[in-house]
């Protein structure tokens, strides 16, 4: 399995080596969480393991982070959440008995012991940061994730249409796109492009689209496309659409969009997408529901004057944060 | 799954071996995966760090192939060893110099190690060695039939002889054990105009140092160029094809070693030393190269033999070159096997 996770942890790694005096490596650990008293395996097992040769550990990812070591500063991507937030919600594959408890503490004694034992705490969104607060009662400051490729995207014109990037699937809520172009009456186009979890989760958008007769405002470039491809989407767009569920951090594609000088639709609950879209200043808010939806796509795609002016504010509210490489690798090696 | 143990930073044959495979089973379109975790060789950290290889699951995978201790503590229905060396301080080194101590903590910690190390030879689907000196370990002290499988160049074909110089090189890592010094105190007794050249990665510096200054106390600094530094592989390819010979004479190395495989695709003849180990395994004396004494005086010999007679260097390098196939050193016949 490969996600966003590895990504990041592959650029940090290229970009702690291309530091000078810092040579770097990234160490992954095979991690299974079934049957969910396998985390007791997992925990110890990583607590077992012996860092050599290092003088900085930075972790990342639950269990990895628990290996021991002298100096070690966390950029938190991901905790255990399933022992977290995601069990109160009751998505946890950590069942509500005593068992279930007993394993749910391990995990956050572990953690105790590390946030307790590390040099400093990072964590990847405002999301990551107040969880931290609430569950394990530790401060974190938030360092968000910058752009891999900055470069790659800026704004070079406007082709009108709205467009939404990166995985497809529906906890990213490309359906709810869809579904609000059928209510629209601007006239508004869309392009959806980026890789589908499933291929179910491909055919159920290309069916929407179908259904809803959309075929000639909705484009679905469904598959896994080179940066350079969804740059040229994105630099183009009149506006970028990112409607995640709670999402932990401010998310690529509206980091992408910020780059670019393009106003984000975002939605209420799309969590940490909300530090940089501010309703009517930098792209549209709305709450989750077609209709809503629709309207924000409305505003955007018929005034092309005011969406310009909202996507220069985005680049320098973002450029206001101070999210580059340079800036993050000096404070996760100060 | 590869799955194997490494000292971070460290990057050596031990790496090579799971990095290269895992390219060539992509190549043939297998889906691979690799799993690398940190070994710390504190004695008093092994059997937790032990214990921990052995709780780690991979279930996504089809078959795992092992390599580093203690990778092959995992547990998977479906292991294969592709071994490369025991904890040594515990096995063939155990009461020399460096091993731990023969107290009564040691000796139980070495019983654990054995113990823990049957089981997870004996769970396994097929035990492979990657030299006949790590097979007969195997079966000597944890009495383990194995086959030797030989691990090939990650792409063999780009080395090529580019003529035959003046100059015997040895690459390599710098480092008293793969025993350099040997090579400048020889030129302190070579009576042709052959020249050295050493260079290779020495992280601290200190051994490289101490070549130098050996070098210019011998007087033979003129003809030998001692460089610690990583060389490229495209430099290597370069300097090893215009060499007279290769050089490569560890003290008991487990392996054949990269070098000798490098000078052999070279069509290089190899010059090693009776207590080699591994290498041995690969040169035998006048068929593909020259087999010494580990003596200054009898490397000198060896150097001025191969200046003074092209025609023999010609010889052995050829039949270094046919060594390869004679020992079936292929991926075609690694990925064979593994996945039998």
């Amino acid at each position: 399995m490969r996600g966003g996770a590895e990504e990041l942890a592959s650029h940090l790694c290229a970009r702690l080596n291309s530091t000078p005096g810092v040579i770097a490596e990234v160490l992954r650990v095979p991690f299974s969480w079934e049957p969910f008293e396998r985390l007791a395996d997992e925990i110890f097992l990583n607590r077992t393991l012996r860092l050599s040769n290092v003088d900085r550990v930075i972790g990342l990812k639950f269990p990895a982070y628990l290996i021991p070591h002298h100096t070690k500063v966390l950029w938190l991507l991901h905790q255990y959440r399933q022992a977290y937030d995601l069990r109160d919600r009751g998505e946890s594959n950590i069942p509500q008995t005593p068992a279930g408890e007993k394993i749910c503490q391990l995990v956050r004694r572990a953690d105790a012991e590390v946030f307790s034992g590390c040099r400093s705490i990072f964590t990847l969104s405002r999301v990551t940061q107040e969880r931290l607060k609430r569950y394990n009662g530790f401060e974190g400051s938030v360092l968000m994730q910058p752009l891999n490729y900055p470069e790659l995207f800026a704004n070079r014109g406007d082709n009108g249409y709205l467009f939404a990037g990166g995985r497809i699937n529906p906890g990213k809520r490309q359906y709810l796109l869809v579904e609000a172009m059928a209510e629209t009456k601007s006239g508004a186009k869309l392009i959806v492009a980026g890789p589908p979890d499933t291929p179910e989760d491909a055919n159920r958008l290309q069916e929407l689209v179908r259904r809803l007769k959309l075929e000639d405002r909705v484009t679905l470039d469904l598959g896994y496309h080179p940066v350079a491809k969804i740059a040229d989407y994105v630099n183009h767009a009149r506006a970028c659409a990112c409607l995640p569920v709670d999402e932990d951090s401010v998310a690529y594609v509206t980091m992408e969009a910020a780059s670019a000088s393009k106003p984000v639709l975002t939605l209420t609950d799309s969590g940490g997408v909300l530090q940089l879209v501010v309703n009517g200043e930098t792209g549209c808010v709305t709450s989750p529901d077609a209709k809503s939806v629709a309207e924000a796509i409305d505003l955007l795609c018929s005034d092309a004057a005011r969406s310009a002016q909202m996507g220069r504010a985005t680049r320098r509210l973002w450029d206001s944060f101070e999210v580059t490489w340079p800036k993050t690798i000096e404070k996760l090696l100060a | 799954m590869l799955f194997s143990s490494y000292v971070p930073f460290v990057n050596g044959g031990g790496r090579f071996i799971v990095e290269w495979l895992a390219e060539k089973l992509r190549e043939r379109s297998h889906e691979v995966e690799l799993a690398y975790l940190p070994f710390s060789d504190n004695p008093k950290d092994l059997l937790w760090q032990m214990t921990a290889f052995r709780l780690v699951k991979i279930d996504r995978a089809d078959r795992v192939i092992c390599f580093r201790p203690p990778s092959h503590l995992l547990q998977h229905p479906n292991k294969v060893l592709w071994f490369i060396h025991h904890l040594r301080g515990f096995y063939d080194l155990w009461n020399t110099d460096g091993a731990p101590p023969d107290t009564r903590y040691y000796k139980a910690l070495r019983r654990a190690i054995f113990q823990a190390d049957q089981v997870g030879f004996n769970e396994a689907r097929a035990v492979f060695a990657n030299s006949g000196v790590v097979q007969k370990r195997l079966k000597k002290f944890n009495d383990v039939d194995s086959s030797v499988l030989y691990p090939p160049l990650l792409d063999p074909t780009a080395y090529r002889n580019r003529g035959y110089g003046n100059e015997v090189v040895y690459i390599s890592r710098l480092g008293r054990y793969k025993r350099q010094h040997l090579l400048v105190e020889a030129m302190a007794h070579a009576t042709t105009a052959v020249r050295v050249r050493i260079c290779g990665d020495e992280p601290g510096g200190v051994y490289s140092e101490e070549l130098l200054r050996l070098a210019s106390k011998l007087g033979v600094a003129d003809h030998v160029s001692i460089e610690n530094r990583w060389i490229s592989e495209e430099e290597k390819r370069d300097v090893i094809g215009r060499s007279l010979a290769v050089a490569y004479f560890p003290l008991d190395e487990d392996s054949y070693g990269y070098p000798s495989l490098e000078a052999a695709h070279s069509c290089k003849p190899i010059i090693t030393t009776t207590d080699s180990g591994g290498v041995l395994e690969f040169v035998v004396h006048e068929h593909n190269g020259v087999v010494c004494d580990p003596e200054p005086k009898a490397v000198a010999e060896a150097l001025d033999r191969l200046y003074s007679d092209r025609e023999l260097v010609k010889a052995l390098g050829r039949e270094a070159a046919e060594t390869v196939e004679k020992l079936h050193i292929t991926w075609d016949n690694v990925i064979a096997r593994l996945l039998a």
